[in-house]
């Protein structure tokens, strides 16, 4: 009778000890959910500022995008100084422009828009043959060296 | 044991989702976006948006919409459709089955959504920063197992190890937590941006059985585009006599426009269409500048939302379910965010649809709690409450102060210091009002208790600590402390979250309702409040300021403090609002005059004493005044004029 208590007494004591080992298990694990959650919150913060950025520079791209088509219809001095103002304030933001014309074609950088055929035997022309850059469309931009926008080009293709 | 994530391989984009502390979360591209486009280039092993922008250059060997081909026979009717209108080679391989051939190799369509499956891969494990090994993968509900098996075979090449296929109108309502819900019969309308699918669902022993699928393989939110470039250019052609479709330049730039429009017509009425230089005109460059009104859209998209309606009734006849039986409606595809897709669908099923989970990941969603069921996190996992309304005290005014803002995670406790409104009050009594109205009236009272043995003082100075704390299971203590004097009072309310699921909506949709002529109210209050302060500041500077003001300052400010006085009960907010200021700016005066008069009789002592006119000790002034909640440090020393809300 006495030694059926005392077992019944530690079979109980078995089960407080798991369950309190589990719930030690999962406070600790809780916790720990928590801290990474905090770390990831202040990652997070970084990445979204830069985010923020992009958002808003992909909203003032097409200003940009129209002052340079404009320039290419007038050739107006002033709107030329404009884009420049731009892309010196750009510059300082570690915005780069995107070269493209007479380069291969980098699909990482540059979106085909266009095939313009071009005559293998036709020489040394300008941009001259097979996956290369002949037209910039619109311009493309890194931002600190991440895509911020891909430049829209035609490329050549042998017929 | 590592994750198992949850993907929803799509014909036009790839999303992936992963259980996270509980919750599913989206994991974004390296190129930062929530999904990758379904394009591959299985040579140069370039996939997603990269893939997408050489599409131009090298039709033949960038490959899109390859789900078309899964698991297909190369005669199969439809593969023959697609093969019509897809610019890479289709080929009969073995067993007659439908691969592609990109420069003289062929590829079963496996091998090419296993490419997309590894760039999701490598995403998810540079997110996680671990091995990815196992995944749930969606299929369309009318996918058959030759499909189905495809797609697992797909998995098992990208390193995968698919531990289930499971349909996506399926993982929408787990998305949803609809078997939690008990809805019964679900539909779920799926428009996406090349295809679209109706699925009736049925659940049964908690797992959703297809009970009928219908769709359109070919209509989606490219035909949305291509309506909406037409109307332009047609628009364009009229005015300018320019067909813009005839030049490729222009039609990439009309492209962007369209899409650019159709997006922000979701949430505003009218677009502007910019796109200066856009062609050449005989008489000079020709630009394109035009509004679209979100009315003009809806007319323009009509036809191709109608479309919609027939399959989704064919669906519930099939389904033998009438438009009545259907308990919930799920959206699901990017294209259910226009106004007019909820609309028609609103309107056919009469009843709002459950679009509150983003309709591009709602199925990556459900598969990543699929899989988080199937590795056991989610029931590994403490499901914590939230508090279903904002809990909070009643302050001067009948204002009601909000301590613990609706959906908080519980357990969770906050405190906050509050003063005294009135001088010598020696209690208060606080109320604790649960409700998203900004009046105490409106609010439900939950309990209320009176803190007495308050020290005689001026009123601001009095510092009483309320807290709030709810436990796990919801119930509530709430205490009041004096910090002079270490009394306190607290109560106990058990019931502070154990309203049912209609109490919590109908109070939440009443604060909507009343949410402007509340604000009104609140405001109201609060500029009467501002009134009373500067009433009680302005007597007190007077009286300390003695004979240091001169007796015409003194009368301006006596006067301007009756004419305050005088619409402090009776008076608009605007009325409240002026005479506050007018007399703001002549107690000014009396600070210029301090200074002034300090200047010409250095060392004489401020006749500030602070003998406050005896108010009767037993006033009992219920209300409490909130102090400016300002860290602990300035808390502890007791703050002159009181601050109001």
């Amino acid at each position: 009778m006495k030694k059926k208590n005392e077992e019944k007494k530690e079979n109980k004591d078995q089960g407080l000890i798991k369950k309190n080992e589990e719930l030690e298990h999962q406070v600790k694990r809780t916790l720990a959910d928590y801290q990474n959650l905090e770390k990831r919150v202040a990652e997070d913060k970084i990445e979204w500022v830069k985010l923020a950025n992009r958002q808003l520079l992909l909203r003032i791209l097409p200003a940009l995008d129209s002052l340079i088509l404009a320039e290419k219809h007038t050739k107006d001095e002033g709107v030329i100084l404009s884009i420049k103002t731009f892309l010196d304030a750009f510059g300082q933001e570690g915005i780069k422009k995107i070269e493209t014309v007479g380069k291969d074609f980098d699909p990482n950088t540059m979106e085909c828009v266009h095939v313009a055929e071009v005559d293998p035997s036709a020489g040394s022309g300008q941009g001259q043959g097979e996956g290369k850059v002949v037209e910039e469309i619109k311009a493309g931009y890194t931002l600190y060296d991440r895509i911020l926008r891909p430049a829209q080009v035609i490329v050549g293709k042998q017929q | 044991m590592g994750k198992i994530i949850g993907i929803d391989l799509g014909t036009t984009n790839s999303c992936v989702a992963v259980m996270e502390g509980g919750s599913p979360k989206v994991i974004h591209s390296a190129e930062g976006r929530n999904t990758i486009p379904s394009v591959v280039d299985p040579i140069s092993h370039v996939v997603g948006d990269v893939a997408k922008r050489q599409m131009v250059l090298k039709p033949k060997t960038t490959i899109f919409s390859i789900k078309r081909l899964m698991g297909k026979k190369f005669k199969d009717e439809s593969v023959q459709f697609d093969a019509k209108w897809l610019p890479y080679t289709i080929k009969s391989g073995r067993d007659g089955m439908a691969d592609v051939e990109v420069e003289g190799r062929m590829f079963t369509p496996q091998e090419v959504s296993a490419i997309i499956l590894q760039k999701i891969k490598a995403d998810t494990e540079a997110y996680l920063g671990g091995k990815v090994t196992q995944a749930v993968i969606t299929v369309p509900a009318y996918f058959d197992d030759s499909q189905r098996q495809a797609t697992k075979q797909a998995g098992e090449i990208a390193g995968l190890e698919v531990l289930r296929i499971i349909n996506e109108p399926t993982a929408a309502a787990l998305a949803y937590g609809l078997d939690k819900k008990n809805a019964h019969t679900i539909a779920v309308y799926d428009l996406g941006g090349g295809t679209f699918d109706i699925s009736i669902l049925e659940l049964g022993d908690g797992v959703y059985e297809v009970k009928s699928t219908n769709g359109d393989t070919h209509l989606g939110g490219d035909d949305f585009d291509k309506v909406i470039i037409d109307y332009i250019a047609d628009q364009f052609q009229k005015e300018n006599g320019v067909d813009l479709r005839k030049d490729s330049q222009a039609l990439q730039r009309l492209r962007e426009s369209a899409e650019k429009a159709k997006i922000e017509l979701s949430s505003s009425q009218e677009a502007q269409i910019n796109q200066p230089f856009i062609t050449q005109g005989k008489d000079g460059p020709l630009h394109l500048t035009m509004s679209l009104s979100r009315a003009k859209l809806e007319q323009i998209v009509e036809p191709l939302v109608e479309k919609t309606l027939k399959p989704v009734e064919v669906a519930l006849k099939d389904a033998k379910v009438s438009k009545s039986n259907i308990d919930e409606v799920i959206l699901v595809g990017g294209m259910t965010r226009m106004p007019k897709v909820i609309g028609s669908v609103t309107k056919f099923f009469g009843k709002e649809p459950n679009k509150s989970v983003n309709p591009d990941e709602v199925v990556a969603v459900g598969a990543a709690i699929q899989g988080g069921v199937l590795g056991g996190e989610v029931k590994d996992v403490l499901l914590l409450d939230v508090t279903p309304l904002t809990l909070g005290i009643e302050t001067l005014g009948s204002v009601s102060t909000p301590l613990i803002t609706k959906n908080t995670t519980i357990p969770t406790s906050k405190s906050q210091v509050f003063s005294t409104a009135a001088d010598n009050q020696t209690q208060v009594e606080i109320n604790v009002l649960q409700g998203e109205r900004p009046m105490a009236a409106d609010n439900k009272s939950l309990g209320r208790f009176i803190l007495d043995g308050i020290p005689s003082a001026p009123r601001g100075v009095p510092q009483v600590e309320v807290s709030f704390d709810i436990d796990a299971s919801g119930i509530l203590n709430v205490k009041a402390a004096d910090k002079a004097t270490g009394k306190e009072q607290s109560i106990k309310i058990t019931g502070s979250t154990g309203l049912t699921k209609e109490e919590v909506e109908k109070m939440t949709k009443e604060a909507e309702m009343h949410a402007s002529e509340d604000a009104k109210k609140k405001e109201k209050v609060e500029s009467k409040n501002a009134a009373d302060s500067l009433i009680f500041t302005a007597e007190k500077t007077l009286k300390d300021a003695g004979d240091k003001v001169n007796d015409n300052v003194k009368k301006e400010i006596e006067e301007k403090i009756t004419a305050l006085k005088g619409v402090l009960d009776s008076g608009s907010k605007e009325d409240l609002e002026t005479k506050t200021k007018e007399l703001s700016e002549s107690l000014q005066k009396v600070g210029q005059a301090m200074y002034a008069s300090k200047d010409s009789a250095q060392g004489k002592q401020p006749g500030a004493t602070q003998d406050q006119e005896s108010t009767t000790n037993g006033q009992k002034e219920e209300k409490i005044e909130e102090k400016e909640e300002d860290g602990k440090t300035s808390a502890d020393e007791p703050v002159e004029g009181e601050v109001v809300n």
